[in-house]
């Protein structure tokens, strides 16, 4: 008996159609919040290359030139997010989806299963790029006054420039699964994850961004267009969908390069096939295999901890969330991609050039440490959501041991949010210390950025610990609880926050700087005023991170009803 | 020393236990048995402290679990039926997080934790990572944490699932002493043999309330059965068994179920 592969498909698409019937808590808050930024993110960026194409038709044929690398550059980055995206999709519906042990039972030929999975990865590795590629492409289109022509290319463009990369993850995947020991399946993510670090890197870096920002290097527009077409080469997919897409706004039509991208995309689906046909059900196998399981002992772990002056609690509590964590790879290798990031974020204050305008460099240099401030404050939120907000839901079904023991849901909460508190204090200070020193700003703003951060670390990862005691998500996967209603709550509530506090500390950090740079004293009532800000700071902070916890240990008490 | 009074537990308009009463003394291992459905997991849950009760009360050696929840989980072991454990701890690490959660530190914890080990036959695997663990090694796992800090009473839901005979017999071994030792056991079961072998009284509920409570005997005699006759050559417990099914069958109202299995059998 055999089955046609979409009748593969049918259990995903009924399970999303159950999923979508059945109404939850929060769903249509969370419909709105997520339909509403998505929007917003759609308009702005439609608006954007909406405002960008039109810009650049005024410069004729150097507007075309520009807006034809543009086309390149972003089928260029999509590239490599949907090449990123396709391995880690790949290994999951290939090889570690816990329905494949029914159909690997099932009599169907692996040519079928090959087709379902596919096309199951394909939908789930580009939705997000095709989502972000839509608007732009349509205000590209729309500045350019195209036809219908230049949609339909659009649409019949993005479909194989997303097989290939999708196509080449697969292979990848099947390479990797073959050859690493069996069950390692997981730790294959971390690999990923290193190599997509170590590419952002290098994507970012052949830009030389600061070139860029050099005026004096600006005349030199041949060195300026070898910068910009550097990392564009005629080999990628992504150079023939700009190409195909360019010819078809000028109103013709690009065979060449439209035909390269069809024919490489059924070429790389039937390469895939075929290796899989030979290749899939051997790594398959191997992933089933379950030899003795690596791990770390981590000894030094439990004499430090042994150490701390800690309850018996809150130390086996510690050790417990610190052992599960280094020995989950998928968990700590994102730390990776976050410490690249940082390395990124703070090699960019190292070589901003603000003496090029010397009579502004002290006020920029001021600036910019709120600028760093604020920046520090979205890391802080985005390393909290990551890795504070599923502290909680991180105990998956193992939660009763902790909720039949004589443990109070209180002392659970606070062990977590300590533990979370350390790292987001450490990381963020370092950030913000060591990015003011390579700016160079006023000393008082050191110390102001170094006490803000303190207090924002506290009301952050105090909001993150309330907010996943409050919406824990038991059964989820721990790398997908930040995506879940709760994460996209605390990140807009994050973000807020940190506004209000870079209000909160800029508005009096200006006035005393300003009064300074005047040699004029400040006033009683400036610095009262001035005082207010700094303490209403620390209060919204300290309101924040103790009304959070408390609702998060009520959340917890409660779910015994 | 388990002691429940008039338990209710409703969800909306659904009312899963009603007015459930029970009580199980020291060295006694008390069967609770019902169809799927009966009320049987959350009357359990509502005792392990995992669900708030509607009303009633729940006693664990004379702790009151509402007013006194910590002293009544810390004289409690609870046993459910599928063994979820932190699957990056090692055999050895889990039982000391587990110890610690009741309190116990110190150097007699490591001797504590192997000696547990070694009498659920796991003391081989003391630092392998539970996620290589099968079913039956985990379950065991689970067991040994629940008896790790000496508890007064236990509250075990399907101890023989996906256990082998071997592993089966030892945790039965295991009950008794404890038994023994004066600890008040609440078994949760669907394999009746495992009751009639064990349970010094059983209770059987069904759509909520307590139906019939007593020895095997006693309930036998309930549903008009009377208890097999000739020396216990081993082949009396099966017998014994199937009598318990019937009994069980009779009480719940699934008699038809039974014929049905009969004329197939």
């Amino acid at each position: 008996m055999t089955y046609a592969f979409p009748q593969l498909l049918r259990p995903h698409v009924l399970a999303s159609r159950n999923r979508a019937r059945r109404r939850e808590r929060g769903d249509l808050m969370r419909a709105v919040m997520f339909g509403a930024i998505g929007l917003l993110v759609c308009g702005a960026l439609f608006q954007g290359s909406f405002w960008l194409t039109s810009r650049l038709d005024a410069y004729d044929e150097l507007g075309d030139y520009l807006l034809r690398i543009g086309l390149s550059w972003l089928f260029l980055t999509f590239l490599s997010f949907l090449a990123f995206s396709a391995v880690v999709t790949a290994l999951s519906t290939f090889f570690l989806s816990e329905d494949l042990r029914l159909l690997l039972t099932a009599p169907i030929p692996v040519r079928r299963l090959f087709h379902a999975r596919f096309f199951r990865t394909v939908g789930q590795s580009s939705w997000m790029v095709v989502i972000f590629l839509a608007p732009v492409l349509m205000g590209v289109g729309r500045a350019r006054c195209a036809g219908v022509s230049f949609y339909l290319t659009s649409v019949l463009t993005t479909v194989p420039f997303a097989v290939i990369p999708v196509a080449a993850g697969t292979l990848a995947t099947l390479f990797l699964v073959n050859t690493f020991p069996a069950r390692r399946a997981r730790d294959l993510l971390m690999l990923m994850g290193l190599l997509f670090a170590a590419s952002l890197v290098i994507l970012l870096r052949f830009i030389r961004p600061e070139q860029l920002l050099k005026v004096e290097s600006l005349p030199d527009l041949t060195d300026f267009f070898s910068t910009l077409q550097s990392p564009v080469t005629p080999l990628l997919p992504s150079f023939w969908a700009g190409e195909s897409l360019f010819a078809s706004l000028q109103g013709g039509f690009d065979l060449l390069h439209f035909g390269a991208l069809w024919t490489t995309a059924l070429a790389a689906i039937v390469v895939a096939r075929m290796a899989c046909e030979r290749w899939y059900f051997a790594g398959f196998s191997r992933a089933q295999e379950a030899p003795k399981a690596r791990f770390t002992r981590l000894r030094g772990l439990d004499t430090l901890v042994g150490a701390l002056p800690l309850t018996t609690v809150r130390r086996q509590l510690l050790i417990k969330d610190v052992k599960t964590f280094l020995r989950d790879v998928s968990q700590w290798s994102q730390l990776l991609l976050l410490v690249a990031l940082v390395l990124l974020y703070l090699y960019n204050f190292r070589v901003l050039d603000l003496d090029r305008i010397p009579y502004m460099t002290g006020f920029v240099k001021n600036v910019y440490a709120f600028v760093n401030l604020g920046m520090a404050g979205f890391v802080m939120a985005t390393v909290a959501v990551r890795f504070v907000f599923p502290a909680v839901s991180a105990e998956g079904p193992a939660f009763w041991i902790i909720r039949t023991s004589p443990v109070t849901m209180r002392d659970f909460l606070w062990s977590k949010f300590w533990t979370g508190l350390l790292p987001v204090l450490v990381l963020t200070e370092v950030l913000t210390i060591a990015a003011n020193q390579f700016l160079g700003v006023d000393p008082f703003l050191k110390i102001m950025a170094a006490a803000a951060i303190f207090f924002m670390s506290f009301a952050l990862v105090g909001l993150a610990v309330g907010l996943g005691a409050r919406y824990p998500r038991f059964n989820a996967d721990v790398t997908q609880v930040a995506g879940s209603y709760g994460g996209v709550a605390f990140m807009i509530q994050a973000v807020l926050f940190v506004i209000v506090m870079i209000l909160l500390l800029g508005w009096p950090s200006s006035m005393y700087l300003f009064q300074r740079a005047r040699r004029a004293p400040l006033g009683i009532a400036q610095q009262w005023l001035m005082g207010g800000c700094f303490a209403s700071a620390a209060a919204l902070s300290t309101a924040i991170w103790v009304t959070s916890m408390r609702s998060g240990i009520r959340a917890l008490e409660r779910m015994r009803d | 020393m388990i002691a429940i009074h008039d338990l209710i537990k409703t969800y909306g308009r659904f009312t899963a236990v009603n007015g459930v009463s029970l009580d199980v003394k020291p060295g006694e291992i008390h069967g609770f048995l019902g169809p799927n459905g009966a009320g049987k997991t959350t009357t359990l849950r509502m005792i392990a402290g995992l669900l708030k009760p509607t009303a009633g009360r729940i006693e664990v050696n004379g702790h009151d679990l509402a007013t006194d929840p910590e002293a009544a989980k810390a004289s409690l072991g609870f046993i459910p039926d599928r063994p979820f454990i932190y699957e990056k701890l090692t055999a050895g690490e889990f039982l000391r997080f587990h110890g610690g959660l009741f309190g116990m530190d110190g150097r007699g914890m490591g001797d504590r934790v192997r000696e547990m080990l070694a009498l659920f036959e796991l003391g081989q695997w003391e630092h392998e990572l539970v996620e290589s663990f099968s079913h039956g090694m985990k379950q065991r796992l689970v067991m040994s944490a629940a008896f790790l800090h000496r508890p007064r009473a236990v509250v075990v839901y399907e101890p023989m699932v996906g256990l082998d005979p071997r592993g089966a017999r030892l945790i039965k071994d295991v009950f008794r002493r404890m038994s023994e030792r004066g600890v008040a056991i609440l078994m949760s079961t669907h394999t009746l043999e495992v009751a009639d072998e064990m349970c010094d009284r059983i209770s059987i509920i069904l759509k909520g309330r307590i139906i019939a409570r007593g020895t095997v005997d006693e309930l036998r005699a309930m549903a008009g059965g009377a208890a097999p006759e000739g020396p216990d050559d081993g082949s009396r417990h099966g017998e014994e068994a199937n009598q318990l099914t019937a009994v069980f069958l009779k009480l719940t109202g699934g008699t038809a179920l039974q014929e049905i299995d009969e004329a197939v059998g």
